[in-house]
């Protein structure tokens, strides 16, 4: 019943929020139908439209897997862009500054972990501010994706700029610290494959493990978890590093699986959009496989509705804000609770 | 005529009635004390006045008129003024701006004229406050103290000040009852909640003590002493319904020694395996601080806690707040402390937990202390008493030396209160050293091997042959404190 009840509501939020859209691309002119069909098969469609959809999905899915946990650990982390972005930055610089073309069986693990460090380290910060200063995670994780940002524009225009100093964008990564695309898979790498496997790695770190009850219990009542002798400070830094940790890594693995460089604008926005996966998710990691997958299709649908339907793009992001809308106002779980 | 009369005030909250043949009686320019044990009525008699409670039954009366007082903002309009224990100011606001906060007036609030009205305002009450200082930067006793002043800028003649004296340090306490002295000459009248004898002697001229919701006297205080108000206050002697364990004291278990931390004067206590030692006292003389003690989160700030039979285990006082976790399930409450210290075997291996031990443990804990639930069960569909099982089979699954329990049967029915005690006696038996802090006086007699009193922070001991609800009640209220 449980369980019925746990689909329900984000399916119900997502078909009332698509059906307002409808509404909406009427309003302003456009054919409903034509537009949301144009949106599904661009997404869908065919198989090169599916494995767009497929690869966007990689970095929503990890920034909304350790969004998930964060908030239910009752941190509110916003920071997953930035995160994102170090991680990618860090990524980059080992490969086109560190190792050069290093031996590839090393370079890859070891960047997709660099990567993951610095993800770690990023959240790390906001962590340590929030633990010994009292600094609230919402204001430091914002501000941080800023300093992210901005660093990894400075940095493809400066030190990671490519030898060549063409374009702002860093060297592109040599074959070997490059994620392999799948065998008969034009785009979808290897690293997909890891992502996919990360909600059941989290899903029992969060229900199956010692961790995670303390962490479930520190979001759900700090004082009473104090008395159990959980030391909240503990758990918010341990769930900041491996929220960041996750963030990271899907920076590591868009630079050396999908865009093979570094460059500004790398993953616009997946940060914020993986929040609305957790939420919609409703905070349950198994959960974030198929939130993350819709989010995935709706941009990557957009261009094809822009095109066929001549329905602005930025309707999708009104789609994505209905989204959002709807599946917090449906009640969002105890985070305790499955 | 009486200023104020409230008469045979009945109210009823669910299945508890909390206050039934209530009444209070205020004359201009006099201090009335208000007192009673936790839970006697106090706050619900004086949330009637104020119109924070609509009575079941009874009448108030202003001036001789029957009057109805439905909310707060009436009982402005007809010059009731009320101290909370909770300040209702606003931290980020000056002290001229709390004070105008909430009165009809201009939109626009010039602050100079704002400072300058408060100033005036203040000097006439003789408050000494910065009217441009902001509310948060003021110690408590000035908060108070504007609390007062905000109560009196509305016109007050009738001021209830709830536990004020609870707040405060003993300087700023006989600042307040000079205060309150002068606001009476003045022809105010005042209702003064105190759990405090001296307090109570010193400003006070009439008392109306309150009984489980009845009022059981009203006099002047002049002639009363302390025994004779402990009595009014805890009643005649009932037989307990059940008796201490007989144990013979074992080994030192637990020292406390000179134990001094806010809210903690200077605590000496020894425990002793297989001893069940009760605390009696009313609330906010050092049980708080005295559970945190034991439960590992507050520190001494000198004195010394000597663990000699560890672990110790605490059955939380407040058990929602600090107790169980109530969207975590059965099973998931009772072994937290087990997953806080890493994952111990046997419910966790490599600290995964391990579904079937997990589920097995709390069967058993659901059989041996007959909790109505199921082991997946979120705690929150738990009944109150089931609740507080649970809170005691977890307390117990460390296997503790010393078991400190707070106020475990509060709010529980007469079986699932029975059914607690029985466990702290068999704990006793089986050579824990049980601490008992209650404050709920049968229950101590009931239980305790040896008694104290807590008295705003110190231990007051109560004689071995003196374990009657007279005596005990004399020491709550401080007699022979000092």
């Amino acid at each position: 019943m449980s369980y019925v009840r746990a689909f329900a509501q984000p399916l119900g939020a997502a078909a009332v929020a698509l059906a307002a859209a409808a509404g909406l691309l009427a309003l302003i002119g456009a054919d409903p139908i034509a537009a949301l069909g144009a949106l599904a098969a661009g997404a869908l469609g065919d198989r090169i439209a599916l494995e767009n959809t497929v690869v966007r999905m990689g970095p929503l899915l990890l920034v909304g897997l350790g969004v998930a946990l964060s908030f239910r650990c009752g941190i509110w982390n916003i920071g997953g862009e930035g995160q994102l972005y170090v991680g990618a930055l860090a990524a980059t610089a080992l490969v086109t500054r560190g190792l050069g073309a290093g031996p590839g069986a090393v370079s890859l693990p070891l960047a997709l972990l660099v990567g993951a460090g610095a993800g770690a380290l990023w959240a790390g910060i906001a962590a340590a501010l929030r633990v010994r200063r009292g600094v609230s995670e919402v204001l430091s994780t914002i501000l941080l994706n800023f300093i992210a940002v901005l660093a990894v524009a400075w940095a493809v225009h400066g030190p990671l700029q490519e030898a060549s100093g063409a374009y702002p964008q860093s060297d592109a990564f040599p074959d070997l610290a490059r994620l392999a695309v799948l065998p008969g898979m034009r785009r979808v790498h290897l690293g997909l494959v890891l992502a996919a496997a990360l909600p059941f790695a989290v899903w029992v770190l969060l229900f199956r493990s010692a961790a995670g009850l303390r962490l479930r219990a520190v979001g759900l009542s700090p004082d009473a978890a104090r008395n159990a002798h959980v030391s909240p400070e503990r758990e918010t830094t341990r769930v900041l590093l491996i929220s960041g940790a996750l963030a990271g890594l899907a920076g590591a693995l868009e630079v050396s699986g999908v865009t093979g460089r570094l460059f500004e604008n790398l993953a616009s926005g997946y940060g914020f959009t993986a929040i609305a996966v957790a939420l919609l998710a409703r905070l349950n990691p198994i959960g974030v496989l198929p939130a993350a997958f819709f989010f995935a299709a709706l941009a990557s649908g957009s261009g094809a509705m822009q095109r066929v339907a001549a329905v602005p793009s930025v309707a999708v992001q009104v789609i994505e804000a209905l989204v959002i809308l709807f599946s917090v106002s449906f009640a969002l779980p105890k985070s305790g609770a499955r | 005529m009486p200023r104020v009369a409230l008469r045979d005030i009945c109210k009823r909250f669910g299945a508890t009635e909390a206050l039934c043949g209530a009444s209070l009686e205020l004359e201009p320019g006099s201090v009335h004390a208000l007192l009673g044990e936790n839970g006697a009525g106090k706050t619900t008699l004086v949330r009637v006045l104020y119109g924070n409670v609509r009575p079941d039954s009874g009448v108030i009366e202003i001036d001789g008129r029957p009057v109805d007082i439905p909310n707060p903002s009436r009982a402005l309009a007809l010059g009731i003024g009320m101290v909370h224990q909770h300040f209702m100011l606003v931290p980020a606001l000056t002290v001229a701006e709390n004070l105008v906060l909430g009165e009809p007036g201009s939109a626009w609030l010039p602050r100079a004229r704002l400072a300058a009205e408060a100033r005036v305002l203040l000097e006439r009450f003789g408050l000494a406050l910065d009217p441009e200082a902001r509310t948060e930067t003021l110690a408590v006793a000035q908060m108070q103290r504007l609390e007062i002043a905000r109560a009196l800028a509305r016109g007050a003649n009738v001021l209830v000040l709830d536990e004020p004296t609870a707040v405060l340090a003993p300087p700023e306490v006989d600042d307040l009852l000079a205060l309150l002295a002068r606001l009476r000459d003045e022809g105010k009248s005042i209702v003064l909640i105190s759990h405090k004898l001296d307090e109570i002697t010193a400003v006070c001229d009439r008392v109306t003590v309150l009984r489980a919701g009845r009022t059981v006297a009203s006099r002047p205080l002049a002639g009363l002493d302390a025994s004779e108000l402990g009595r009014l206050m805890v009643g005649d002697s009932l037989p307990p319904a059940g008796r201490p364990p007989e144990t013979e004291p074992g080994p030192l278990a637990l020292e406390l020694v000179g134990a001094r931390a806010p809210g903690l004067a200077g605590i000496d206590l020894a425990l002793r395996a297989g001893e069940l030692v009760a605390l009696a006292g009313i609330d906010g003389n050092g049980q708080g601080p005295l559970e945190q003690l034991f439960a590992g989160v507050r520190a001494l700030d000198s004195g010394e806690l000597r663990v000699l039979r560890a672990p110790i285990a605490v059955i939380p006082g407040d058990r929602h707040r600090n107790g169980l976790i109530l969207d975590l399930s059965v099973e998931e409450n009772l072994v937290l402390p087990e997953a806080a210290r890493g994952g111990e075997p046997p419910i966790f291996r490599a600290r995964i937990v391990r579904k079937a031990e997990l589920h097995q443990a709390a069967s058993r804990a659901i059989e041996r202390f007959e909790i109505k639930a199921r082991p997946a069960d979120p705690a929150r569909s738990l009944s109150g008493g089931n609740q507080q099982k649970l809170s005691v089979a977890r307390a117990l699954r460390a296997r503790p030396g010393v078991l400190v329990a707070v106020n475990p049967t509060r709010g529980l029915d007469v079986a699932a209160t029975a059914s607690v005690r029985e466990e702290l006696r068999r704990e006793a038996r089986a050579g824990t050293a049980v601490l008992l802090i209650s404050t709920e006086l049968d229950e101590v007699l009931e239980l305790g091997q040896r008694i104290a009193v807590l008295f705003r922070g110190r231990l007051l001991p109560v004689a071995a042959g003196a374990h009657t609800r007279a005596a005990i009640g004399r020491l709550m209220l401080g007699e022979g404190a000092s």
